[in-house]
């Protein structure tokens, strides 16, 4: 008899032999049920980034539209071509991905996730058509459809997050998006029901703006905070530091969006005071993620983390902005209307874009790993996870992406249309060095790139 | 009749062949194998992932499995995930940490 303990490290040498936890491996149909759970999310994604680089190409068409007040048909077809189309879409996809690894859980059904992803793309298409052409009717239709999908979503993760027993931030968290998720898509349809009332007891533009802060704050950043609790300590080799100062950010961020979306709607002179309150929460959020990165064992940061840290980086600017905005002094001119477009700018593409495309660096690879090369690990040769694409291409979006935004938000504050066009074409430059790499990770879905083991004839000697 | 002479070193080169895809370091050098037993065919290993939920739980898991049974005189693999003790990068190899680019301890 053989018997080997492995590695020689005081840890384990002075623990007897694993009593508990102990799973057995094997699972024979695994490809099949991998494939099946990957190929979903992988709509979603697909689905993201196509409708981000519609959205980029309508805005280096169209550069007039940030040049102008906010409130024109094409400005909200865009808008929510880029916020349903993009950020919903890869957020779903990832969440259907992420939800069961951040929990240690499965999801609840992968039936639900195909007919929402069908409701989701017939809403949001349609939604766009809709307010493109400003018929409300057909955003209303189309509105309920893509609430459908909603309902869809937030049923398939409340049952997941039922399966865990035990509150910690993650699952409060996320709890708190999906509640935010519910808040936004009534509140949105109720803007939408509005137009048809002869009587309302808010501004609508008010309401859109309650509708947009609960939606990005609420949805998107909240669930992006969530999952950074789980993803960077375990991409950087770290662990949370502050159980309790991660569940204080996350209340933080809850009652000051309560606070924020009443006085916004209302108009009421607390708004300040609500921002400070969210802030504050954020502040508590990168304290955590200072003192995680502080921590981490691995060293060096790859170019994932870092379009994700420069992405939450932007929370000071858009800190400062909300303010700013915030302030009942604030004389109303062109350049106040012009820093609000920039607060959304910032918001969208930058903090939740730039988050976005930097999980994606994460999200890709390992899906199309999952469905090409999980088979085949133990078999065969297969890669890891950055050789599925090029990182000096990476490298070469990360820079385009921030001096694009940056000549962007200037140019958008002065309505300078040639240095909208400069600063949306260097976006643009971004986008499309992402879908190139995204297309090199993509040719490992169509075409795996296995390779069979090295022969080592020092250790497979023989013996008669 | 020929017969591959069953070796630490053997198990071990063997095992180095499965990589933990997301550091890009094998499961050996990332200090994942906890031990192995091997009696009358059936070799046992008992072994852990970087974190609780992975989702390449399964796949490193049956990759262990399937390497495991290419080599000769081995007709059965049983492979333990266990959690305790959990994995930490200080179980890692000299060699590991360099792979992957984690501090020295």
């Amino acid at each position: 008899m053989m018997e080997a303990i492995l590695p020689k490290s005081a840890v384990i040498e002075s623990k007897p032999a694993p009593q508990k936890l102990v799973r057995s491996a094997a699972t024979p149909n695994l490809a099949g049920m991998q494939a099946a759970a990957v190929r979903l999310p992988l709509c979603f994604v697909l689905t993201g980034v196509l409708s981000l680089l519609v959205s980029g190409a309508v805005l280096l068409v169209q550069p007039d539209l940030l040049a102008m007040y906010h409130y024109t048909p094409h400005f909200i077809a865009v808008t929510h071509l880029f916020v349903l189309g993009f950020i919903c879409s890869i957020i779903m996809g990832a969440m259907y991905q992420l939800v069961p690894v951040t929990l240690e859980t499965q999801l609840f059904s992968n039936t639900l996730v195909l007919f929402q992803f069908v409701a989701h793309v017939i809403g949001f298409v349609g939604m766009v058509w809709a307010f493109w052409n400003f018929n409300m009717a057909m955003v209303g239709v189309f509105g309920s459809v893509l609430t459908l999908g909603v309902g869809l979503f937030i049923l398939n993760l409340a049952c997941t997050l039922a399966k865990v027993k035990r509150w910690n931030t993650i699952k409060f968290g996320i709890t708190s998006a999906l509640i935010w998720l519910s808040a936004t898509v009534a509140a949105g349809l109720f803007v939408t029901a509005s137009n048809f009332w002869t009587s309302i007891a808010f501004q609508l533009l008010a309401a859109m703006h309650a509708h947009a802060h609960i939606g990005v704050i609420g949805v998107f950043v909240m669930m992006i905070v969530t999952v950074s609790y789980k993803l960077v300590p375990m991409f950087t080799l770290s662990e949370l530091q502050s159980e309790r100062r991660a569940w204080c950010s996350v209340a933080l961020i809850n009652v000051g969006l309560v606070g924020i979306f009443i006085t916004v709607l209302f108009q009421e002179p607390f708004k300040p005071l609500f921002a400070l309150v969210t802030i504050s929460g954020f502040i508590l959020y990168g304290w955590e993620m200072v003192a995680i990165l502080h921590a981490r064992n691995r060293r060096v940061l790859d170019w994932g983390m870092k379009y994700f840290l420069t992405s939450i980086g932007l929370l000071v600017p858009l800190a400062i902005l909300a303010l700013a905005l915030t302030w009942s002094g604030l004389p109303v001119n062109a350049v106040t209307m012009q820093l609000e477009s920039v607060y959304g700018l910032l918001g969208l593409f930058g903090l939740v874009g730039f988050a976005i495309l930097g999980m994606l660096y994460k999200i890709v690879p390992f899906l199309v790993w999952f469905h090409s090369y999980s088979r085949h690990i133990g078999r065969a040769k297969v890669p890891a996870l950055p050789d599925m694409y090029s990182v000096p291409l990476q490298v070469a979006g990360y820079w385009s992406f921030l001096a694009g935004l940056v000549g962007l938000s200037v140019a958008t504050v002065w309505s300078h249309a040639a240095g909208i066009r400069w600063g949306g074409g260097l976006l643009m430059l971004s986008l499309a060095i992402f879908a190139l790499n995204m297309g090199k990770m993509l040719t490992h879905f169509v075409r795996p790139k296995v390779e069979p083991f090295a022969k080592k004839p020092n250790l497979l000697e023989k013996t008669l | 009749m020929t017969a591959t002479l069953l070796t630490d070193e053997l198990v071990l080169e063997t095992l180095r062949q499965v990589i933990d895809p997301e550091i890009g370091c094998n499961i050996v050098d990332l200090g994942l194998i906890y031990r192995y037993a091997f009696k009358a065919g059936k070799l046992t290993v008992t072994m852990t992932l970087t974190t609780p939920g992975c989702p390449m739980h399964d796949s490193i898991a049956e990759g262990v499995k399937n390497i495991l049974l290419t080599l000769d005189g081995v007709n059965e693999v049983e492979v333990e995930v266990v959690w305790d003790p959990p994995w930490h990068p200080s179980m890692m190899t000299e060699t590991g940490r360099t792979m992957a680019g984690v501090r020295s301890f």
